[in-house]
């Protein structure tokens, strides 16, 4: 099909012309843009007029206040974003999450007239970060990308933090940027760059610009198979402000959305770690970014029971899509040292792979990190020289590897394989046991311990299908303690790239995904985390996406304290300072009212464990009620 | 933010040895403490900053203060020169400070409750005990 739109019409209406047209409006004249001719070939140059700068843009806002609004004709033709609108729909995005800004005025008007304004539906958002990081724990919990609609520049790198969170969390956002192909205007010109995608290049797997609305539908579908493409990632796509507003001469094809099926180990590959496995006398499995779809649950337990061998689900930096209280869930307990370590899609394996070739055993990696590690970003760490490197999607690998290990487990073997499970299970049961006696300490201490906050919860929410939609990086592991994760989806995972902001934003998105299947979503949120995007509560309530949100407010950053007060000491010079940048008191801050005042129902703050229980049930019971609410409570450290 | 994530890691990587070197028992029953209770009180709180790591009552954090098992003299030594590159020095911090933060630590009641005497902890460890 012919290049329809080499040679995109010049936005008609860029916010500097809005300016000029609004004076000319106010003179009785009539601006008319986006003719049939015009499409054709770049708009003349725009008349002569004073040099544009800041004063006169101001002058003409000021001019504008008492002016009569501009007129413009109907825009002839259609206009190319309803075709983008059309690509958007054709790829199934349910959500958009945008804040608004006018290098994509054209979009954003055919997704709510032309679009109806479903599918996708707008989520207005008060910062491009809480924007992404919504979409970030979307995509987690519902198994694929949100779409997020960013200001040229400005709120591209507003999302930028976000953008390396998903980026390090292996995760798919999609992400349409706009821009002025040819800017005017004081406001317009910084809202332009010659290559927007460098602003984020580091952390996203693809970028492109689409210069035309063939190269935008092709473009789009491309981009959205390669974010679903193990390992997962943000993708971008810059679309002019021009090329929104042009109308289209002949209407291009819209392709298919083909997604790429995910690469499998290769099987002589396979065959060797399955013989490793099963010869091993004490194997370990840990899991990372492995779970982008709940098959993957079923697949560990499966491989897990047939070896039976313990899960290390590796901490924060994991998705760790195994059963809290299933009886391989853990190390192995105290003495067992694996011979045979298996990683999947574990970015880092280096210490394991020294560890055991210092020790004559065997280390194992299978991932599409293999296939994959171009980025500035430095998160695979450092090189693994593991026995048996498996490019490979780790979960895609799954059937085949247990389906050979079930074939080369002899008679022989399989008793002394049911004999090592007994022995692990016995002594993760100990150890979690232990773990869980360990929340009566400070049980009824002010400020709140976390494991009564978390312990309180779990009784509140017993009867119903939860999901926690928060990490766990500043709770210390209490909920996977004390409530069972025995679903795919009761635990979202942490950010990815360890900086704070996330879990707030990314809760409420994903409490949208689980909406849709009636799960009860709670995120558990640091006083830090939340006041980077305290704007998304107001999302939250604006589109009714209920959450419970409970504020572990310890009033500090707190691991900062303690990193400061140790240099402090090692440089001789006291710690009494060593609060200062890192405590957020004098005054204190209220959420309870900061969430009153975004028009979400809220208790605390809560300093009196005894008064929990009672403020979960009030708000619980707005949570299924279809709203959002929050519970601040005043906490210990950790 | 990396940073502060990053020291966190560190910090939780240090707690096993930090919580060994608390439970070394230094003497079999330590012997009354010398300072201030009320002084170390506000000196855990608002100087020093203790709870940061070890909780408001000592007993949350990590690694746990009480029962304080150290005499108030081997105390005073650790915290000088602590044995574990997670802990802080308080070297600078002048040794009637040290014997109060002692004294406010003694003084917090030194025994938990059972967790089978806390039903939400009970019918926790109940679910898990029949757990798989």
């Amino acid at each position: 099909m012919a290049d329809t739109h080499d040679t995109p019409a010049a936005s008609s209406l860029d916010r500097r012309d809005f300016f000029k047209g609004a004076a000319l409006g106010a003179a009785g004249l009539v601006v008319v843009g986006g003719d049939s001719a015009a499409d054709a070939a770049p708009l003349p140059p725009a008349p002569a007029a004073e040099p544009p700068t800041l004063a006169n843009d101001l002058a003409f806002a000021q001019a504008q206040a008492g002016a009569a609004p501009p007129v413009r004709a109907a825009a002839q033709g259609r206009p190319a974003s309803d075709f983008m609108v059309d690509v958007l729909k054709k790829i199934g995005f349910e959500y958009a999450a945008i804040n608004p800004g006018s290098t994509f005025q054209g979009l954003h008007e055919s997704i709510v007239n032309y679009g109806n304004n479903t599918a996708p539906e707008l989520l207005t958002c008060l910062h491009e970060e809480a924007a992404v990081a919504m979409a970030h724990g979307y995509a987690k919990a519902s198994g694929k990308p949100m779409l997020v609609i960013v200001h040229g520049t400005v709120g591209l790198l507003h999302s930028s933090m976000a953008l390396f969170q998903a980026w390090a969390d292996r995760v798919p956002v999609v992400v349409i940027v706009g821009h002025h192909r040819n800017p005017s205007g004081v406001i317009n010109r910084p809202h332009s760059a010659q290559d927007m995608g460098l602003l984020v290049r580091s952390f996203v797997k693809y970028d492109d610009e689409a210069t035309t609305l063939e190269r935008f539908a092709e473009s789009a579908m491309r981009a959205y198979r390669i974010a679903m493409t193990p390992p997962l990632g943000p993708v971008l796509l810059t679309v002019a402000a021009e090329l929104q507003e042009s109308t289209v001469n002949a209407e291009p094809r819209i392709p298919e959305l083909t997604l790429s099926a995910p690469p499998q180990g290769d099987a002589a590959a396979v065959r060797e770690a399955a013989r490793l496995l099963v010869g091993s006398q004490s194997p370990l499995i840990q899991i990372a970014k492995i779970g982008r779809t709940p098959r993957a649950w079923d697949l560990l337990i499966e491989l897990a029971e047939a070896l039976q061998v313990p899960v290390d689900v590796m901490g924060y930096a994991s998705w760790q899509k195994f059963p809290s209280w299933h009886s391989l869930y853990g190390t192995g307990g105290p003495g067992y040292t694996p011979d045979v370590t298996l990683g999947l899609e574990v970015s880092d394996m280096s210490a394991q792979a020294r560890t055991a070739r210092a020790n004559g055993r065997k280390t194992i990696s299978i991932s599409a990190e293999h296939l994959f590690q171009g980025s500035n970003i430095h998160d695979f760490g450092r090189y693994a020289d593991v026995d048996l490197a498996i490019a490979a999607d780790a979960e895609a690998t799954l059937p085949a590897l247990i389906e050979e290990i079930r074939r080369q487990i002899t008679s022989e073997r399989k008793g002394a394989i049911q004999a090592r499970g007994v022995r692990v299970a016995a002594a993760h049961k100990e150890n979690q046991l232990t773990a869980i006696r360990e929340a009566r300490h400070g049980w009824d201490g002010s400020p709140v311990s976390v494991p009564r906050l978390v312990a309180e919860l779990a009784e509140q929410i017993a009867g119903d299908d939860w999901a926690i939609v928060s990490g766990h990086q500043f709770t210390g592991d209490w909920q996977r303690r004390l409530l069972n994760h025995d679903k795919p989806y009761r635990y979202n995972g942490d950010c990815g790239g360890f900086g704070i902001g996330y879990d707030t934003p990314a809760s409420v998105g994903a409490a949208l995904a689980h909406k849709k299947a009636g799960r009860l979503s709670v995120g558990i949120v640091g006083d830090g985390d939340l006041n980077f995007s305290p704007g998304v509560i107001w999302t939250a309530a604006h589109h009714r996406i209920p959450l419970l949100l409970v504020v572990h407010n310890n009033r500090a950053y707190h691991a900062e304290v303690m990193i400061i007060q140790r240099m402090c000491g090692v440089r001789g010079r006291g710690n009494a300072n060593a609060h200062i940048g890192n405590v957020i008191a004098d005054p204190n801050v209220n959420y309870a009212q900061m969430a009153k005042a975004y028009g979400m129902y809220s208790e605390g703050p809560i300093e009196n464990p005894k008064e929990l229980a009672g403020a979960y049930q009030r708000a619980l019971a707005k949570v299924r009620a279809g709203e959002p609410a929050l519970i601040d409570v005043v906490s210990q450290p950790r | 933010m990396t940073t502060r994530l990053a020291a966190l890691a560190i910090v939780l990587l240090a707690m096993p040895a930090l919580a060994a070197a608390q439970t070394q028992p230094a003497a079999a029953a330590p012997a009354a403490a010398t300072g201030n209770a009320q002084r170390g009180k506000v000196l855990f709180e608002t100087t020093l900053r203790c709870y940061a790591c070890h909780g408001f009552d000592g007993q949350t954090g990590s690694p746990r203060l009480v029962p304080m098992t150290r005499a108030e003299d081997v105390f005073l030594v650790y915290v000088r020169k602590p044995a574990t590159t997670g802990m802080p020095t308080f070297a600078a911090t002048p040794e009637r400070e040290l014997r109060d933060v002692y004294a406010y630590v003694r003084s917090i009641p030194q025994a938990a409750p059972a967790p089978e005497g806390i039903p939400l902890l009970k019918g926790i460890l109940d679910r898990r005990a029949k757990a798989n």
